[in-house]
């Protein structure tokens, strides 16, 4: 049936365990009894069942409709008994899908990460191109759109203004919307191709990692003098050079960069505005 | 992998409102031609050749013509204007989110009547030319660079700074829009500098001077409330 393992992923419990054996038992049993029964299926009783109802998502919900026969009818022959898959519409039986069949066997369903859509080391890679803006990015990590960094780095923000008493996660992702609608509208009319809202959403996110680095000096001193607005200068900057050339090197527009970096620049001055005001 | 064309592409339910192939021409600009045109903005006396080329019936990208129009800088400007506005109304403690709300419909709403008021009198005065809706919008929005210029030095300067960057800023915007126009609403021997008699060609003449002189009015009405 399953010829090769899946990759390491954690153990569910032994619940789960237990559960996706029962299944897989009576799963067997639907495969050999269906074919050599002897009698029609609309003739089946309800009450066959005598497994942990609770537990089970294939619970049939047709108990009203099927009064009229007896309750108890019991198959003849040696077969067991059925427990209950036969008047679900079953999709056909793929071992190797991970989500056709709830109750299989904990060995066929993705990592729980790999599910979401989570992947440590992209994140960890985009991570660092923003990290070094000077160094020369690398077009294709931004094919997967991956909207869980911006989350956390736009909660990292509004948390360290809430630490200098500003709160104002309200314009913080208000701004956000704008500004990625903006960048996305100028994008597709710049662009040879086009770009989606979520590659755009996803780029201006990550590049606002430095941004929290600005606001958290703000709680350390105040940026309201000559050294805050070079900071701030700095930081902007940083912020937009690398926006820009991810976002350069992934629509693979030529001399354009300072064309690109100039409408981030205006979009991370707007949150430099809400971190030193 | 990045869907071709995202939501704004060919032959998508949006182009039925808004003409996206056209508008691609507008912004199909890169770094140099950005610099040239602002440094027109700012000092257009030493420019020789104000022609647009042709490429088989259509305009040649604003890329490698530096006469043509684009929206990059107009839309950039405009938005740029916004924020100094905002940023200016700060410094003086004026600052609310409503009070920038109303000068971005403001200054959206005149560039509306404008566009429409050289609508209008184009089409008053018959005059058959190639411009359209889009490069009407692209010029009236060049003059917020010279906005932007003095808005800034009047932060940094005070308002003998103000007065003097815009005063120089409205010269040139008049002398750029006059350049510029000339080719495109008079006739080609006018615009050559034989002086032609009659009517139709006074009337452009004038007409194309009124679109230029109207510039600076509207750069100090919609600045000078910010420099105190």
């Amino acid at each position: 049936m399953r010829d090769s393992t899946p990759p390491h992923h954690p153990r569910p419990n032994r619940l789960r365990r237990l559960q996706g054996i029962v299944a897989m038992a009576e799963f067997n049993n639907f495969n050999t009894d269906f074919f050599q029964s002897s009698y029609s299926i609309d003739d089946q009783g309800q009450s066959t069942y005598d497994y942990n109802a609770a537990g089970d998502p294939f619970q049939n919900r047709q108990y009203d409709s099927h009064t009229q026969q007896p309750g108890y009818f019991y198959p003849t022959g040696s077969q067991q008994p059925y427990t209950g898959q036969i008047y679900q519409p079953t999709p056909t039986f793929t071992p190797s899908s991970p989500q056709s069949v709830y109750g299989n066997s904990f060995e066929d369903e993705a990592p729980l990460l790999e599910e979401l859509g989570i992947n440590f080391d992209h994140i960890w890679q985009k991570t660092l191109t923003v990290l070094h803006p000077l160094k020369a990015a690398d077009g294709t990590i931004m094919n997967e759109t991956d909207l869980a960094g911006p989350m956390v780095f736009c909660l990292a923000f509004g948390a360290t203004l809430l630490l200098v008493g500003k709160i104002q996660f309200g314009y913080v992702y208000g701004i956000s919307a704008i500004g990625c609608l903006g960048m996305y509208c100028l994008l597709n009319l710049m662009s040879m191709t086009g770009v989606s809202f979520g590659c755009v959403a996803s780029v201006l996110g990550y590049c606002l990692l430095p941004m929290i680095i600005l606001s958290s000096f703000a709680v350390i001193f105040s940026l309201q003098g000559m050294l805050g607005v070079i900071i701030a200068a700095m930081i902007i900057g940083w912020c937009s050079l690398s926006a820009s050339k991810i976002f350069i090197s992934a629509l693979a527009m030529e001399g354009q960069q300072l064309l690109v970096a100039y409408p981030c620049a205006l979009l991370y001055g707007v949150f430099a505005l809400i971190s030193v005001f | 992998m990045m869907r071709v064309g995202g939501a704004i592409g060919a032959g998508n339910h949006i182009d039925r409102f808004i003409p996206v192939s056209k508008l691609k021409y507008y912004f199909a600009v890169d770094t140099i031609y950005v610099g040239k045109k602002l440094g027109l903005l700012i000092f257009p006396y030493m420019h020789q050749n104000w022609e647009v080329r042709y490429q088989q019936d259509s305009p040649v990208a604003p890329r490698v013509e530096v006469n043509a129009p684009d929206l990059y800088i107009p839309a950039m400007a405009f938005i740029t204007y916004l924020l100094v506005a905002g940023f200016a109304l700060g410094t003086q403690s004026r600052f609310s989110p409503e009070v920038l709300g109303m000068q971005a419909s403001s200054a959206l709403i005149w560039l509306i009547i404008e566009v429409l008021a050289i609508l209008l009198s184009l089409y008053l005065v018959t005059v058959n030319t190639d411009l359209t809706t889009i490069d009407l919008i692209a010029f009236a929005g060049y003059k917020y660079v010279g906005m932007i210029t003095g808005v800034v030095a009047g932060l940094i300067f005070g308002r003998t700074g103000y007065y003097i960057a815009l005063g120089w800023c409205c010269i040139s915007i008049v002398v750029f829009m006059i350049r510029t126009l000339r080719l495109k609403i008079l006739s080609e021997a006018a615009a050559e500098g034989v002086l032609v008699r009659g009517t139709r060609n006074q009337l452009r003449m004038y007409l194309t001077m009124a679109i230029a002189a109207v510039q600076p009015i509207f750069m100090y009405w919609l600045t000078f409330h910010l420099v105190r």
